[in-house]
Order: structure tokens, then C-alpha cells, then sequence
């Protein structure tokens, strides 16, 4: 069925086309039927689209090795699941994917807010058209899916490394993420666009902006545990390029996410707003165009592939034409209010914004590096670790240490008797736990130990923060401190939701500096079976060599006995598998988790001889495991604060019929 | 398998086509195809709204920080007092602007116009 | 606090937004000119065929030619390597110490740190990384977390 599939890519070119030339019409000239049929367009897109789509799958699934794609990326023994999700494996099933959620994202948010936001919906209809004409056109013209070839036997199979669950969800998570960001995107220009900057496009992405930002967090914490535990080099996050490119736009999003506070509550920081979510979405693009299109040297590379310039062209036009706009409405988004203190939460906020743009810059500019001075000099040059690693602690413990202070400041303009009141216990914790962390050796890393102290300062903010509220809603009469708790988050989710995100953005940085900070490294050990080593206080013995024929695979594994002061804690095993199929050999450690003190002991197999000798490379990493909790407390303060608020609905409600348009239909 | 491709593709594409044009096969002849956006008055008073409700929520926030004790007795004395004057201010101009509306609307339906009454 | 309108004070009251932007984004092109001034720009990254005569720590991406002799952990693991997509004429005699990565062989396109001393690349230790020959996966040992 290719045929179908492709003349299905070619009917949604017609109708984002079609939507976006109607819709751009129909929004200038104020055409109701036009924008509703423009509207239409972009839903039936939609439902084509997922044709296509069902296509692919149904190929996937059937093993029709006649399509080129399904060739490439699947095999006949391939587990079901991992032929599924062989759908976004490569280029071509990538971009449909990308086409898939955006039509079905841009479906949805205009069709929420076509009545209380109607006149801004006129103007979202063209833009997402426009990013959709995009995509439709590289499928239909540049990188179909749906070519065919005359069937061979088998496929060539999928990366063994990649037959991972965590390599399921990590790619699809980062598009809801990417496409997601794209809604608040053509809210924004929609909003420039019709000159309607009041809060309506704001109030109308809000939640949009937090599922994307959550999304794409997630999708990147994922990314790094199946780089820990499966690729197994010996750490989480290497600062390569296409890592980047998921982190710069998470990155922008976050202050995007905090910056929109000032405006709702104090119409403050609207240029900036408008500039953060226009970088938020651009640099998904390039994030895409990094990982898609083997322009920059990365291990991650493809093979130079022709959809690079187009979508290097279509980021330049995006940046230029948003740009054109806001320069445009510049008079519009003055803001009435200004600040009045550079003590004050507004302050806090402009400082927050700044850090993580300068963060964010900075990356950027450490991935571009090397296309710039190869252009320029005629030789790349590459920015190592300690580039990031630099400007991470430069930038990222300042933001830090603001997480906890952001809070506490009052509006307007903090006192010094004020700032000296809130901040004294936390300091006190955040002292007391520095000395305490000095005794404990902690002193042997100056970085490790100013992320902990900053923690402790943080963590003791949002604990008590909540102590507070719920105290001070046991006052107001609730029956009981947990339903005193409770009740508080109910009426406060955005707040205590945010409080909860912090708690994780709080262990992640305890987690991520025990981890690199802390660690001990035994790099390069050479055992014969019978022989010990000794590294961070445990005694690996290491006993046998064992071959054993997998499913898919020869298993080769060294078995090592575990001890800690004597006591034996088990075993361990790393080693090597050899896939006949996909000629290729993957590295698979051996980690020993201790739920208690949240370290791991990470063993990877280097270099297994013939005769049995083995050349091991151990790590032992404390806290690490908290870094994974904390993707579990960060999704926990995300669905909080994303939980529908009946009163806030209400409020909403009312507001629209005062002045006289439908409410929000959901 | 190209036959059953071909009338698949044509039926995809015809409903589509029917579902764009939709709302021009419901109404062919309708009464007013404009968009019917909000007006200079209605934008006014949408920004009046928000006004209002930016000072309420500010209020409220104050109060709440208040009683969790974030913000001392002190502070709380020398902030409610402005954020109180800007709710005062919103919520004037809003009844003024209401005002406005309905002494309009007289003049437009050709009704006597009503008395109308100082607020505060 | 007294507010008046009318008053020139007003004009003259800059906004200190202007300001702490201004300081901050002062501040953060000093740490950069202080960063990159002391710890370096960082290392070229070359192909085998413009090594000869380059002094100094560079990053050496190429393809990996047979044959492949030697221990990586006792003595040195050794091979060549020439210009992806070029000829053997740019072939630079490699040898390399630490943990090799599971998808090294000759074809493969890998990427290492080190320098050139006299005539032979020498690598760092463990700074050995390969290319994926297939689309999306990456791969890699050498480096901590």
C-alpha cells in the first residue's frame, strides 16, 4: 500500500496548503466560513496524515520489506514492540512523526479555543499551516517513506543497543515535546499577528507549554539513563551535540515557563516573553535539524543527508519572519508597569531568565563552534567537556541558589528586613549542612560541595514552605494535618506544584554532583579469574568467564563477587554480546544498585582476552540513583500543576461573558 | 493492491474536500459572513478585566502570604495598602466603563438616558 | 509614600531593569573572555592528511585501516588511519592505549585525541571514540560521566 501512504502525504500538502493561504486570507479580510473551512483543513490534515502513518505501521508490522524503509530498520526476528517503534528509527519515519503530532496538536488546540479565542485562532490556523506545509513538503518531495524496492529476504535490522524499552519511549517523548512547543509558538504570532496581545494567549497555551517543557525533560531523562545502563560508558550525559539540541530548548522553555508568571500577574517582561517562546521553538527546530541532519561532527552522526539545508532555510525564515513581527507590534507589548528594585520577585524572575538564556547561549555557541571556525579558519575546532562543564557551574549554580530564593523575595520591592527574616533559616540549614558535608570529605571537590550547600539552602525553602501553608490552613480549619496538606495543594496547584518540580530540579543537582563530583574511578584494571581489586571501599573478586547463546546473541560474561568490609554483597556480572544478525558487538555492564546509600557500582568489561583474562574499568558513583528519582518527583509536580482547576475555569468563564464572547468549551 | 491503494486515496481525498468545504456547502446564503471579533469597547473592557483580576489575585496572594507568614506584620501593613488602591482603581474603571457601555446603548436604542450613579 | 505625577524626579529615575540587564550581560562576556583567554579554545579537530606538521594536542577523526596489531592495555593497540573518502595516500600510523569501543574495526570512522610525535599519531588514553555506522545510535567508552 505505499501508493496510498504517499498520496496521502500529497493530500495533506494540499489541505496545510490550502489552510494556510485560506486561513491567512480569511484571517486579514475577517471571513467567518473561510476560517472555519481553513480550520477544517487542518483537521482533515490530520486524519490524512494518520493514514499515512497507518500505512507505515501496517508495513512495519507485516514485514514488507518492499518499502525501503521498513528494510532498513527492521528485521524478521525483531521483537514486535521494536518494529513499532522502527517508525521514528529513521529519517523519513522521523519527519512523519514530527507532521503526525503537529497536525494533531494544532487540531486540537485550535478546535478548544475556537469560540472564547476566536479571533486569535483565525491567525494560529496560517502559522500552523505554515510549519505543517514544511514538513509535508520534505515527506512528499525529499524524504519519502514510502519508496519501494524489490523486496528482499530480510531487512537489515535494528541497532541491537536501540532494542532498549527505554529507547521506545525516549524519541517519541522529545517530538511531543518539540511539536508541543510549536503551540504556544503560533499562539504567540497569532497574537502579534491579529494585535490581540492581551492575557488570551497566555491563559490558552499555559498548559500546552507545561505538558511540551515536561515532555521534553522527561524525554531527556530517559535519554540518559539508556545511555548509562545501555551504552555503558561510564556516565549519563556527554554534552554531545545532539544532546544539546534537546537541552537548549528545555532550557529556553523553562524560563519561558517562569517569565509568563510576571506578565499574568503584573504585565511586565511581555518582549521577553514573546522573545523566549519564539528561541523556544526555533531552537526545536535546530534541534531536530541536529539530530537529523549530520552537520556537525557527533557520535550521533548520519550520513550527510539532503534535508539539511531545507531545514536550515526554513529555520532562518521562521527566526527572520517572527522577528519582522515582533519588531512590528513593538508599540503593543509596552509594558504599563516596571521594576521598581532589583530586590524584588520581578527582579528575580528578569535574573532567572538571564541565567538560563546565558546558559542556553552558551551551549549553543559550543555546538556551533566548530561549523563557525571551520567556515572562518578552515579548521574545526571542538569545545571539549570542560567547556560545558565551566559554564554549567558558572551559570547553573546561580540559578540554583535562585531557585530557593526566587520565592521568598516579596513583589514590588524586598526590604532588607524582610530578605533577613525569610532567609535566615534557610541560610542556617544550608551553613550547618556545609560544615557538616566539610567533615564528611565533601571538601574534596569545591563545586560538589557548593551544589550541596546550595541544595540544602533550596530544599529547606520548599520544606518550609509547605510547613507554612499547611499550618497556616490547619488555622483556617481543616480537620487534619494531612487534609490540611492536602487541601493546600488543591487550592494552591500552581504554586505547590512548582515547589514540587524544584524539590526534583534539587535532587537532580545532588544527584548529579555526587555523581561526577564524587566518584572514584579505577580506569584500567587487569584480573585474571581468581584475582581482587579494591575501589571506593568494595572489593570486586572476580571468578569466571561464561559464554551462553542468547536469543539474538552470544553472551559473554565475566562474573565478579561483590564485598564491602568484609561482608559479601552479592555478585555482579559484565561482558560483551556478539549479534550475528547486525555483525556487532555491544557493551553491557554490570551495575549493582544500593538502594540505601543511592550509589551504584559500575563495572564495564573493557577488553575480554581469549585466555580469560579481563581488563575492567570501575566506577563507583554515590547518588547517582537520585537522578532518577527525580525524574519521578518531576513528573509528580508537573501533573500537579497541570490538574484541571475548577475554580480557576470558573473565573475564566465569567470573565469571558462580562465581556461578551462564548466561554472556553472545555 | 494499486486498485484498492488508488479508490482508498480517492475516498481520503474526497472527504476531505467535503470537510473543507463544509461550511460553505451549510450556509451558502448566510446573513453575515463576518468574523465577528471583539470591537474597540469589548477589547477595552477585556483589558479592564484583566486589570481587576491581576490586582484581586495580587491581593490575594498577599493575604495568603501573609497568614503563612512569609510576609511579617509589617510588611503586610505597607504593601496592602497600594495593591488595595489598585483594586479600587480596576474596579472604578471598570464601573465607569460599564457605565459608558449602557449610557451608549441608551443613546443607540434612542432611550431616555438613565441617571447615573457616582460609585464610592 | 507621596506620589506625584507631575514630578521631574520621575524622569530622571532610571529603570533599573536597563541596568541589572545591562551589568549581567557585561558580566557574563568577562567570564567568557576570562574562560576562553585562560583554559583555550579548544582542540582542532583534523583528518589524518592535514596532521603532518601540526604541532601540539589536536582531535584526529578518520577511518580506521588494517591491519590492526597489539594490545590496547598492554603495549598499545596499532593500526592506521586515512581521510574519510580519501586515499591511502593520507594514511597516518596510529597507536592507541585504553579502552577500545565495541564497534572499532578497519572501515570504521572513529574520532581520538593526542599528537603527533615523530611520525606516528599517539593517543590520550581512553579518548577513543567511534562512529556509529548506522543512523541513530551513539557509541562510545573513554570519558567519565
Amino acid at each position: 500500500m505505499p501508493e496510498l501512504g504517499h498520496a496521502a502525504l500529497l493530500v495533506t500538502l494540499g489541505l496545510v496548503l490550502y489552510a494556510l493561504g485560506a486561513g491567512a486570507a480569511a484571517a486579514h479580510l475577517g471571513r467567518r466560513r473561510l476560517a472555519h473551512s481553513a480550520r477544517n483543513a487542518l483537521v482533515a490534515a490530520f486524519f490524512s496524515t494518520l493514514v499515512a502513518a497507518a500505512v507505515l505501521v501496517t508495513a512495519l508490522v507485516r514485514h514488507d520489506f518492499s518499502l525501503v524503509y521498513v528494510a532498513e530498520h527492521t528485521s524478521r526476528e525483531l521483537p514486535t514492540w521494536y518494529t513499532i517503534s522502527a517508525f521514528w528509527g529513521g529519517q523519513e519515519g522521523s519527519l512523519l512523526l514530527w507532521l503526525l503530532v503537529l497536525t494533531g496538536f494544532g487540531a486540537l488546540a485550535v478546535r478548544l479555543n475556537r469560540r472564547w479565542a476566536g479571533d486569535l485562532i483565525v491567525w494560529v490556523v496560517p502559522v500552523f499551516a505554515a510549519v505543517a506545509t514544511f514538513f509535508a513538503f520534505l515527506l512528499v518531495a525529499v524524504a519519502n517513506p514510502f519508496e519501494t524496492q524489490p523486496a528482499p529476504s530480510d531487512g537489515a535490522g535494528l541497532n541491537p543497543s536501540l532494542q532498549n524499552p527505554y529507547m521506545l519511549a525516549h524519541p517519541p517523548l522529545l517530538y511531543l515535546g518539540y511539536v508541543g512547543l510549536t503551540v504556544p509558538f503560533a499562539f504567540a504570532l497569532a497574537a502579534l499577528l491579529s494585535g490581540r496581545t492581551d492575557e488570551r494567549w497566555l491563559i490558552a497555551t499555559r498548559r500546552w507549554t507545561l505538558l511540551a517543557w515536561t515532555a521534553l525533560g522527561v524525554g531527556q531523562l530517559l535519554g540518559a539513563h539508556w545511555a548509562y545502563v545501555e551504552v555503558g560508558w561510564g556516565g549519563y550525559y556527554a554534552w554531545d551535540p545532539v544532546e544539546n539540541a534537546a537541552l537548549m530548548p528545555w532550557l529556553a522553555a523553562t524560563a519561558f515557563l517562569h517569565s509568563v508568571m510576571i506578565q499574568e500577574k503584573r504585565g511586565m517582561l511581555r518582549i521577553w516573553n514573546m522573545v523566549l517562546v519564539i528561541g523556544a521553538f526555533s531552537l526545536s527546530l535546530f534541534g531536530t535539524f541536529l539530530t537529523r541532519s549530520g552537520v556537525v561532527n557527533s557520535i550521533h552522526s548520519f550520513t550527510q543527508s539532503s534535508i539539511g539545508p531545507w531545514f536550515l532555510g526554513f529555520i532562518g525564515v521562521t527566526v527572520g519572519v517572527s522577528l519582522a513581527v515582533l519588531f512590528w507590534r513593538l508599540p503593543l507589548l509596552r509594558s504599563p508597569t516596571r521594576l521598581e528594585s532589583p530586590f524584588s520577585r520581578e527582579a528575580a524572575f528578569l535574573y532567572n531568565n538571564l541565567l538560563l538564556l546565558a546558559l542556553c547561549l552558551t551551549i549553543l555557541w559550543g555546538v556551533v563552534y566548530p561549523l563557525l571556525s571551520e567556515a572562518v579558519r578552515g579548521e574545526s575546532v571542538v569545545l571539549g567537556r570542560s567547556y560545558y562543564d565551566f559554564f554549567l557551574r558558572i551559570f547553573g549554580l546561580p540559578l540554583l541558589l535562585l531557585m530557593g530564593m526566587g520565592p521568598l523575595v516579596a513583589w514590588r520591592r524586598a526590604s532588607f528586613r524582610s530578605l533577613v527574616t525569610t532567609f535566615r533559616w534557610p541560610t542556617l540549614v544550608a551553613l550547618v549542612a556545609g560544615v557538616v558535608l566539610i567533615l564528611l570529605g565533601s571538601g574534596s571537590s569545591i563545586p560538589g560541595l557548593v551544589t550541596y550547600t546550595f541544595a540544602s539552602f533550596v530544599g529547606a525553602t520548599i520544606v518550609i514552605e509547605f510547613a507554612r501553608g499547611t499550618r497556616a490552613r490547619k488555622a483556617l480549619g481543616a480537620t487534619s494535618w494531612l487534609g490540611a496538606f492536602t487541601s493546600l495543594i488543591g487550592r494552591n496547584r500552581r504554586r505547590y506544584g512548582g515547589y514540587v518540580v524544584h524539590a526534583a530540579i534539587v535532587l537532580l543537582a545532588i544527584g548529579v554532583a555526587g555523581s561526577s563530583a564524587f566518584q572514584t574511578v579505577a580506569p584500567d584494571t587487569k584480573l585474571r579469574p581468581g584475582q581482587s581489586m579494591r575501589v571506593g571501599g568494595y572489593t570486586l573478586r572476580y571468578r569466571q568467564l561464561t559464554q551462553h547463546q542468547g536469543a539474538n546473541a552470544l553472551e559473554e560474561r565475566a562474573h565478579l563477587a561483590v564485598l564491602r568490609g568484609g561482608k559479601p554483597l552479592g555478585s555482579l556480572a559484565a561482558g560483551k554480546n556478539a549479534y550475528a544478525v547486525e555483525q556487532q558487538v555491544s557493551n553491557e555492564v554490570g551495575i549493582r544498585t544500593d538502594w540505601l546509600r543511592l550509589e551504584d557500582l559500575f563495572v564495564i568489561a573493557d577488553q575480554i582476552d581469549p585466555n580469560g583474562t579481563v581488563y575492567f574499568r570501575v566506577f563507583v558513583k554515590p547518588l547517582v540513583n537520585l537522578i532518577w528519582i527525580a525524574g519521578i518527583v518531576f513528573v509528580l509536580g508537573s501533573v500537579i500543576t497541570l490538574w484541571p482547576d475548577a475554580r480557576e475555569q470558573r473565573r475564566l468563564v465569567s470573565r469571558s461573558y462580562e465581556v461578551g464572547i462564548p466561554a472556553a468549551s472545555s | 493492491m494499486t486498485a484498492a491503494a488508488l479508490v482508498l486515496a480517492a475516498l481520503l481525498a474526497a472527504g476531505c474536500v467535503v470537510l473543507v468545504a463544509l461550511p460553505f456547502l451549510r450556509e451558502p446564503d448566510p446573513e453575515s459572513d463576518d468574523l465577528g471579533e471583539l470591537d474597540e469597547a469589548e477589547r477595552q473592557r477585556l483589558e479592564l478585566l484583566e486589570a481587576r483580576d491581576r490586582a484581586l489575585t495580587a491581593l490575594k496572594e498577599l493575604e495568603f502570604d501573609h497568614r503563612t507568614g512569609t510576609v511579617s506584620d509589617e510588611d503586610y501593613r505597607q504593601l496592602v495598602g497600594p495593591l488595595r488602591r489598585d483594586a479600587a482603581t480596576a474596579l472604578q474603571a471598570l464601573e465607569r466603563e460599564r457605565g459608558e457601555a449602557a449610557a451608549d446603548e441608551d443613546v443607540r436604542k434612542g432611550r431616555p438616558t438613565r441617571e447615573r450613579t457616582l460609585s464610592g | 509614600m507621596a506620589r506625584s505625577s507631575n514630578s521631574p524626579r520621575i524622569a530622571r529615575r532610571a529603570n533599573p531593569a536597563r541596568l541589572v540587564i545591562a551589568l549581567s550581560v557585561a558580566a557574563a562576556l568577562a567570564i567568557f573572555l576570562v574562560y576562553t583567554s585562560i583554559a583555550g579554545g579548544g582542540n582542532p579537530s583534523i583528518q589524518p592528511s592535514a596532521l603532518p606538521g601540526h604541532k601540539g594536542q589536536v582531535q584526529l577523526a578518520g577511518r580506521v585501516v588494517g591491519p590492526v596489531r597489539g594490545d590496547a592495555h598492554a603495549g598499545g593497540l596499532r593500526f592506521a588511519l586515512r581521510d574519510v573518502g580519501g586515499t591511502r595516500a593520507t594514511e597516518v600510523p596510529v597507536v592507541y592505549t585504553g579502552s577500545v569501543p565495541d564497534l572499532f574495526r578497519a572501515g570504521r570512522d572513529i574520532v581520538l585525541q593526542g599528537r603527533l610525535r615523530k611520525g606516528t599519531f599517539v593517543a590520550d588514553p581512553g579518548t577513543m571514540i567511534t562512529k556509529c555506522p548506522s543512523k541513530y545510535s551513539p557509541k562510545r567508552s573513554g570519558g567519565s560521566a
